[in-house]
């Protein structure tokens, strides 16, 4: 970690341009959950430096837009450096990084080492490799097939015969009721 | 450890946790002969006291309608009272599964994997996660925590909430250390709502576990309790699901704690009562329950019924049909009668309650269509018929009393006559029916009066009385309300009105006025006319019906009356024993909600977009965001498409896009990454007033974004790795 120096003169750009690059990029490395305001102080300073080069290579982008992408670029070497023996997409390996450091307690453990990629903890760094490693179950996958319901009105009444028909002495009682209320109405009837 | 094989109920005889048969038969044959005698009583004393002028077409409507309604009387009657008959009775219940667990129980580990399964849809975010937190503290205290697996299935489709519910995860996990302990899973498409993300849960990991145990998003149990439960499962492998009872707990409105009181009264009886006659073949009401996998996945799918929506289309109460299916798989559905350890929380207001009942409606009107399937257990076919009748006896008892305003409208009908005969069977009908309405909540009472069952202070047990009386009075005022509303579902059920998949309110709110006078202006205008044509007929007759039309005109204020959080427990009225003493597992979750609630808040209308903000402005939930997004592919939308929205997010804020425009660019891997920088590095006057403000507030209000969801103080920070 070098020591601060508070030396920044850009050579293109206005004031109040840096000084809303500054602004923004204060709160960003805040949200980084970064309490340390020293190493804050730092990391801000280097970026904009970083950032006043740019600018002066391509002014027609605003400093805060150059602050941002070399705080961005910075993030991703140094993450590459950290990750380097596993296999990440780009991708990957800014989102999954980023979760890494918060994972492993590094805004409270290691704040001084945020973005430095010269003298990066082994023990920083391997907490963060095993805060990305993958997590969950594994999947067993099992089939789970609804099965028709059968909802026809005349199963119902094939349910019934069918029991019916298991009890012979039940079926011929009725079909015995059956026969006499048919003669007993036909007796009404002729009478 | 992998499941063993599950003896299969093709087994000679019962399997343990099957209630044996003639234990059954005995049960129901008393049960449903004490309830038919009831209701030929009930059908005969109408039948003489309608028949004095001969018949016509009016009172065989009349009496058509009332069959089935007192049958569904007789049957609450006589539940109730078995129940206080069995809650009395000195010897233990043969069929009592906590009898199946010994001494030497206590302890023993567990030799089975449980997944706790939490399917959310937009639901609080806080509210969920720090329930799961008390149940998995209070499983940790059990010892047996290592057996027991915990998954968030969120089917969200608000994108504020479903950033919330990962980052609550993140957090959740890091505090307790629980990564691989406990999961969150979102779906992309919610493909047949619940029981899809039930279904989804099942076919990816269901074989790794022998049970489930099914929570709602604001369910709550406690982890003696889930413990007991997994070894009831393993001493009776005839159980395939078992459900407790959940006690509602946690309400704020009268309404809610009226709900809680008369359920905690009157609840164990019923309980008890229900227990009695569908012992093997129960229902499941779709959460705190425990399911036995292999055969839940082997036998319980559920397919789409024939016809479209409302009645016909994807099956809305799964529960009952998943009961019936486990049943017709030879598998036991078993109450486990419990007062302690399982909670729910109930609907704040009348209207909310009538907008969770709309759904409850169109879900067992569908039922129909399997009254009729092959292959059920009998009980399992009554079931179905029970949960139809619930509903379709608001507009039984509409007709009922239109039946009855058009008898007493019609010169020389029934109502009027005075002959002697005619006159007694009558008044036995009223008398009969006022007992069958009241007497079980009267037997209930004074067994709780000389038993203390619920509250040993004499004081207490008074106070319950004195509630009880105010709760019968306040259900009877609300009930003809409610069927009011009820009919209206049933109609617009069959005329083919679906409902809405939308998320329930479980909090108080406040008073919505104007929503509350549009709602029931019209039941008011039904009673001022009722009240006229009463008036006229004759005031015998006004003084007949009065009860139910006096419940119609107030129903404005009674609405206001019960969403109001003066609930009357200054007075000590409607308490309950988690109230009073609140279990572990409640009152460390209430803590934690109130730390949350007392934070700082932000503007409304970053509060209203919190999560959004979040996965746009904080690099670590946006890292996690990316990280749960990225083995997805999103190829759908073009570049282009995802570009321009991505514009108008950032200069024009969340509120400018539509809710599938904010979908789009969310579940957009490479958006969410240059969203995040694209936002940093906009100069002021490129940036929507709302970011301006979100980058300035979001460091201020909290040096760590979580406080926002979940509490902070006393809960130890673990920076445990993500396991292998």
């Amino acid at each position: 970690m070098e020591a601060l120096n508070i030396q920044f003169a850009p050579g293109t750009g206005t004031e109040q341009e840096w000084n809303e690059a500054y602004a923004r990029l204060s709160d960003y490395f805040r949200s980084y959950r970064l309490h340390n305001r020293i190493r804050r102080t730092q990391l801000i300073l280097e970026t904009l430096r970083k950032a006043a080069d740019a600018h002066a290579k391509d002014p027609s982008r605003k400093p805060t837009d150059h602050a941002i992408e070399q705080a961005r670029l910075m993030l991703c070497h140094w993450l590459g450096r950290i990750y380097k023996d596993m296999q990440m997409t780009p991708a990957q390996l800014e989102a999954s990084g980023r979760l890494g450091f918060h994972l492993s307690g590094g805004p409270d453990k290691w704040p001084h080492f945020f973005l430095d990629e010269q003298n990066p903890p082994e023990e920083m760094a391997e907490a963060m490799r095993i805060a990305v490693r993958t997590s969950g179950p594994r999947m067993q996958v099992s089939k789970m097939t609804p099965r028709d319901i059968d909802l026809g009105l005349t199963n119902v009444a094939e349910d019934t015969f069918d029991r019916f028909g298991k009890y012979p002495y039940a079926r011929y009682a009725l079909l015995l009721l059956l026969v006499v209320l048919v003669l007993g109405y036909v007796y009404k009837l002729l009478k | 450890m992998s499941p063993p094989a599950v003896p299969t109920a093709s087994h000679h005889g019962p399997l343990p946790g099957m209630p044996p048969r003639n234990v059954a038969r005995m049960r129901r044959a008393t049960f449903f002969v004490l309830v038919l005698l009831g209701t030929i009583l009930g059908t005969w004393l109408l039948a003489v006291f309608l028949s004095g002028n001969g018949w016509r077409w009016s009172e065989i409507g009349l009496m058509l309608v009332f069959v089935p309604l007192f049958y569904q009387l007789n049957a609450g009657f006589w539940t109730a009272l078995i129940g206080v008959w069995l809650q009395n009775r000195p010897m233990d219940d043969p069929i009592d599964l906590w009898s199946t667990l010994t001494p030497e129980d206590d302890g023993a580990p567990l030799t089975a994997n449980i997944a706790i399964i939490i399917p959310v849809y937009n639901e609080d975010v806080t509210r969920v996660w720090e329930g799961l937190r008390s149940c998995y503290l209070s499983l940790e205290k059990t010892g047996q925590l290592q057996h027991f697996d915990f998954f968030v299935l969120s089917d969200s489709d608000d994108t504020n909430r479903w950033i919330e519910e990962e980052v609550a995860w993140l957090e959740l996990c890091r505090q307790l250390g629980a990564f691989g302990r406990i999961f969150y899973r979102k779906r992309r498409k919610p493909i047949n709502r619940k029981s899809g993300n039930v279904s989804d849960f099942c076919r990816r990991w269901g074989k790794r576990f022998r049970y489930m145990i099914v929570f709602d998003a604001d369910s709550l149990m406690s982890g003696a309790l889930m413990v007991a439960m997994t070894r009831i499962m393993e001493k009776n492998p005839g159980l395939g699901i078992l459900q407790t009872f959940p006690k509602q707990i946690a309400s704020e409105t009268l309404l809610g704690r009226l709900m809680q009181f008369a359920q905690a009264l009157y609840g164990p009886a019923f309980m008890a009562g229900i227990n009695y006659w569908q012992g093997g073949e129960s229902n499941f009401w779709g959460h705190n329950a425990i399911i036995r996998l292999e055969p839940f996945i082997q036998h319980c799918a559920l397919p789409p019924l024939p016809a479209t929506v409302p009645f016909g289309g994807h099956i809305l109460s799964h529960d009952f049909v998943e009961a019936a299916l486990m049943r017709k798989a030879g598998y036991a559905v078993r109450l486990l009668p419990s007062t302690r350890g399982s909670y729910e929380e109930g609907p704040p207001s009348l209207i909310d309650m009538l907008k969770r009942d709309r759904r409850w409606c169109q879900g067992n009107m569908q039922h129909f269509w399997l009254l009729f399937a092959k292959g059920w257990h009998p009980m399992s076919r009554l079931n179905f018929a029970h949960g139809v009748l619930s509903y379709v006896s608001s507009p039984l008892w509409f007709f009922f009393l239109v039946f009855s305003t058009i008898l007493a409208a019609t010169p020389g009908s029934g109502i009027r006559d005075q002959r002697e005969q005619i006159a007694l069977a009558g008044q036995l009908l009223l008398w009969l029916t006022v007992i069958l309405i009241f007497l079980p909540k009267v037997v209930i009472l004074t067994d709780e009066m000389l038993t203390g069952r619920l509250f040993k202070p004499l004081r207490l047990r008074l106070l319950a009385f004195i509630s009880s009386m105010l709760d019968t009075f306040i259900f009877s005022l609300m009930a003809p309300v409610m069927m009011w509303f009820h009919s209206r579902f049933v109609m617009k059920i069959i005329l083919g009105q679906g409902v809405r998949w939308v998320n329930q309110r479980r909090k108080a709110g406040g008073v919505d006025w104007q929503e509350i006078i549009l709602t029931f202006g019209g039941v008011t205008l039904l009673g001022v006319i009722w009240s006229v044509i009463a008036f006229f007929i004759s005031h015998q007759f006004l003084l007949w019906i009065s009860p139910i039309l006096v419940s119609l005109l107030l129903a404005i204020p009674m609405a206001i009356l019960l969403s109001s959080t003066q609930s009357g427990r200054r007075f000590g009225l409607f308490l309950t024993p988690e109230e009073l003493e609140p279990p572990t597992v409640l009152g460390e979750m209430e803590n934690n909600l109130a730390e949350v609630k007392g934070r700082l808040q932000l503007p409304p209308e970053i509060e209203k977009s919190y999560g959004l903000m979040q996965v746009c402005l904080d690099p670590y939930v946006n890292g996690l965001h990316v990280s749960l997004l990225r083995r997805r592919r999103y190829t759908e939308l073009s570049r282009e498409y995802l570009d321009e929205i991505a514009r108008r997010f950032i200069k024009q804020g969340p509120q400018a896009l539509k809710p599938r425009e904010i979908n789009a660019i969310i579940n957009d891997t490479e958006t969410v990454i240059h969203l995040h920088y694209r936002l940093w590095s906009s100069a002021e006057n490129e940036l929507a007033p709302f970011w301006s403000l979100a980058i300035k507030q979001y460091n201020i209000a909290a040096t760590n974004p979580f406080t926002h969801l979940l509490a902070q103080k006393g809960h130890q920070m673990l920076e445990m790795p993500m396991e292998k």
